[in-house]
């Protein structure tokens, strides 16, 4: 199995602030991770931190196909085929998606743009994006589960080899997390490595649950890992006792 | 400083005035006016922040030829117009094309076929010639004594247009007209006057650009917009002028019961410097906007001040700019809405994207009403681009240079609505081109 990430003794500072203490995590390809934990814990840092977000100062391995991320801008990481499906993506008043679509589609995967337009509306039509609403600024005047639809539309576009999904299953209705989940498995079928953030176990319906690791964050740090069952437990009992129960808590 | 005394620039600006006088064929009232100008050019004031001497300006111009046809223009004239994209509109809307080059216009056959409907657009030279209208138009919206320069151009004004639209008439595609400075020792003072009647609709596009780098060219422009009660008027003003070129373009406006009048320019290379102050008069529930799209880069100067005012009841007026700036450029916006009368309403925004350090922006918006009952509202966001919307765009792989482009290209987008699609590819082109650069 190849190795896609590598993370070792991760820590992350923001403005001085330890915000990740020693995240150890190997992600090979294929594979499909679920991250989960209480807010704060550390998870869109951690998704963030991968993606290359300029505000942070990072110590420790991060590799991605066994290459030094740290001195990758994100442009660099994003065509080495690392995608990060955000979980407030930033709203851009006056850009179209459409536009950005097309662009990012000729400037990163070589599509000739007379080819482009037909691509993006047709992969919009399998997130429910119609042609109209691809003319709409991008996140602006959507709603939650439409904005995760438009993240989902551009991993589709620009077929990663590692997705990292940050909370695609927040503010979304019941008919969109059914779709989201299908396109996870599709993902999953197709060979990507997906490195999924959530804190409900539901997303994962239409995903091959023999396949799934799952990992508990707490304090910047992973402190448990283990399959599917994992989620039901967390479900079930929540992260307190559950952390007790390990031991993990301190 | 000039080397003219005032009694050289006097006598230099009576010569003109006997040229165009000569040339034009032109009525009496005309060159009456004209020495009315030159007596307020002596003693009218005289305040610009960066012509500090307005006698450097007056200089002795050289004849041009007349150019009756777009097939007579210079080869490279015609390479110009290609670049901008006319001919491109013109095969599409077979729209109606009047190009000036310094002061000789040219028309085309769609023009001949729209007179018949009412619809005329003639040189200003003709229109004073043929149109006894003209007459109670011209210059009734500006005094020559206002300043130097309004007097100036009062005394040589040259080239421009008259546009008349006939009651009722709607013109379905935009027309084109274009200035372009070619010699470089003139001051170039166009006069238009849109006449739209009432429940008339046109739109007219006003492009400017200069094809050679020329040396300290003004370009003193006046428009007198009449809008009927009922009738729309769009205008869109296209600039991209090189360095070395000072714009003061001279703009009023008045805007008719339940009219509007929507006046987008689009200032991609405004010059070095450009000040304009344009004033709109809107009566009852009437409607105008005030569009600005200023690139500033380099070291050019532009301060865009622009008075609407509500003078009937029920008026509307929106005053937004969107300025880009990039190098040293200076940027000063000065939107001033004042309510004169009952349930009016106004709005003022000033948006800049600044992109160096070096760049300045200052806005003073100016909100006055007179009455108790009116609308008045402002908004300003003056900053660099947000991190977060770059590290979004460039987290799909688009460099930062590409994701500035589209950042800066959308901050604008949401003002070109009403100019045509081949239009708004060139000036999307063009910002591009500014930031390539960076």
């Amino acid at each position: 199995m190849n190795k896609l990430l590598r993370l070792e003794n991760l820590k992350v500072f923001v403005e001085n602030r330890e915000i990740l203490s020693g995240v150890n995590l190997e992600v090979n390809s294929g594979e499909f991770h679920v991250l989960m934990g209480q807010n704060g814990s550390g998870k869109s840092t951690l998704a963030l931190t991968i993606m290359g977000h300029p505000g942070y100062r990072v110590e420790g391995v991060m590799e991605y196909k066994g290459e030094d991320l740290k001195s990758l801008f994100v442009d660099e990481r994003a065509r080495r085929g690392i995608f990060l499906a955000f979980q407030h993506p930033a709203e851009i008043e006056g850009v179209r998606i459409i536009d950005y679509a097309r662009l990012v589609l000729e400037k990163v995967r070589s599509v000739p743009r007379e080819k482009s337009y037909d691509m993006v509306v047709e992969k919009g039509r399998e997130v429910n994006l119609n042609e109209e609403e691809l003319k709409r600024y991008i996140n602006v005047g959507f709603s939650g589960g439409e904005r995760k639809r438009i993240e989902l539309l551009l991993a589709l576009l620009l077929e990663p080899d590692l997705v990292i999904l940050d909370e695609p299953d927040s503010g979304v209705d019941v008919d969109s997390l059914s779709l989201i989940s299908k396109k996870l498995h599709e993902m999953q079928r197709s060979g990507k490595s997906v490195l999924l953030i959530t804190h409900y176990g539901r997303i994962l319906q239409h995903v091959e649950p023999s396949e799934v690791k799952v990992h508990v964050m707490r304090k910047g740090k992973i402190v448990l890992s283990g399959h599917r069952d994992l989620v039901r437990k967390i479900e079930e009992q929540g992260f307190d006792s559950l952390f007790k129960e390990c031991g993990c808590d301190e | 400083m000039s080397e003219l005394t005032m009694q050289d620039a006097k006598s230099i600006i009576e010569d003109q005035i006997e040229t165009l006088k000569k040339r034009n064929k032109e009525p009496e009232w005309v060159t009456e006016l004209r020495y009315k100008g030159l007596k307020a050019f002596l003693e009218a004031p005289h305040s610009d922040p960066i012509l500090n001497d307005p006698l450097d300006f007056i200089v002795q111009d050289e004849q041009i030829p007349e150019i009756h046809n777009l097939n007579e223009l210079p080869e490279d004239m015609k390479k110009l117009l290609d670049s901008l994209g006319i001919a491109e509109v013109e095969k599409k809307y077979v729209a109606g094309i009047a190009v000036q080059s310094d002061t000789s216009m040219v028309l085309n056959d769609f023009m001949k076929a729209w007179r018949e409907k009412g619809l005329v657009m003639v040189s200003m030279e003709d229109a004073v010639r043929e149109f006894p209208a003209v007459k109670e138009k011209f210059m009734k919206m500006f005094n020559p004594y206002e300043s130097k320069l309004a007097a100036y151009h009062t005394a040589v004004w040259n080239g421009g247009v008259f546009l008349h639209v006939k009651s009722g008439l709607k013109v379905p595609v935009p027309m084109h007209l274009f200035f372009i400075i070619q010699n470089s020792a003139m001051a170039q003072a166009p006069h238009i006057i849109i006449d739209a009647e009432p429940g008339s609709y046109i739109h007219l596009i006003e492009g400017c650009t200069s094809p050679v780098l020329v040396r300290h060219s003004l370009h003193l422009d006046m428009t007198e917009a009449y809008i009927g009660n009922g009738a729309k008027v769009m205008l869109s003003v296209l600039q991209n002028w090189p360095e070395y070129v000072h714009t003061r373009p001279m703009t009023r406006a008045i805007v008719g019961k339940k009219a509007e009048f929507i006046n987008t320019t689009v200032g991609l290379g405004t010059g070095r410097s450009n000040i304009a102050n344009p004033r709109y008069f809107v009566d009852a529930n009437g409607y105008a906007e005030m569009n600005g799209i200023l690139l500033g880069n380099k070291d050019f100067y532009v301060d865009i001040g622009g008075e609407i005012e509500l003078v009937g009841e029920g008026a509307r007026g929106i005053n937004t700019s969107k300025s880009v700036l990039m190098d040293e450029s200076k940027v000063i916006t000065r939107g001033l809405i004042k309510a004169k009368a009952p349930k009016t309403k106004g709005h003022i925004s000033c948006d800049a994207l600044i992109l160096n350090s070096k760049a300045k922006m200052e806005t003073y918006p100016g909100l006055i009403s007179e009455v108790d009952d009116a609308e008045l509202s402002h908004e300003a966001a003056i900053g660099k681009i947000r991190e977060e919307e770059l590290f979004y765009l460039m987290s799909r792989g688009l460099k930062e240079e590409e994701a500035t482009q589209l950042i800066v290209k959308g901050f604008v987008d949401p003002l070109l609505k009403d100019i045509p699609a081949e239009f708004v590819i060139e000036i999307r082109k063009i910002i591009e081109m500014s930031l390539g650069g960076m």
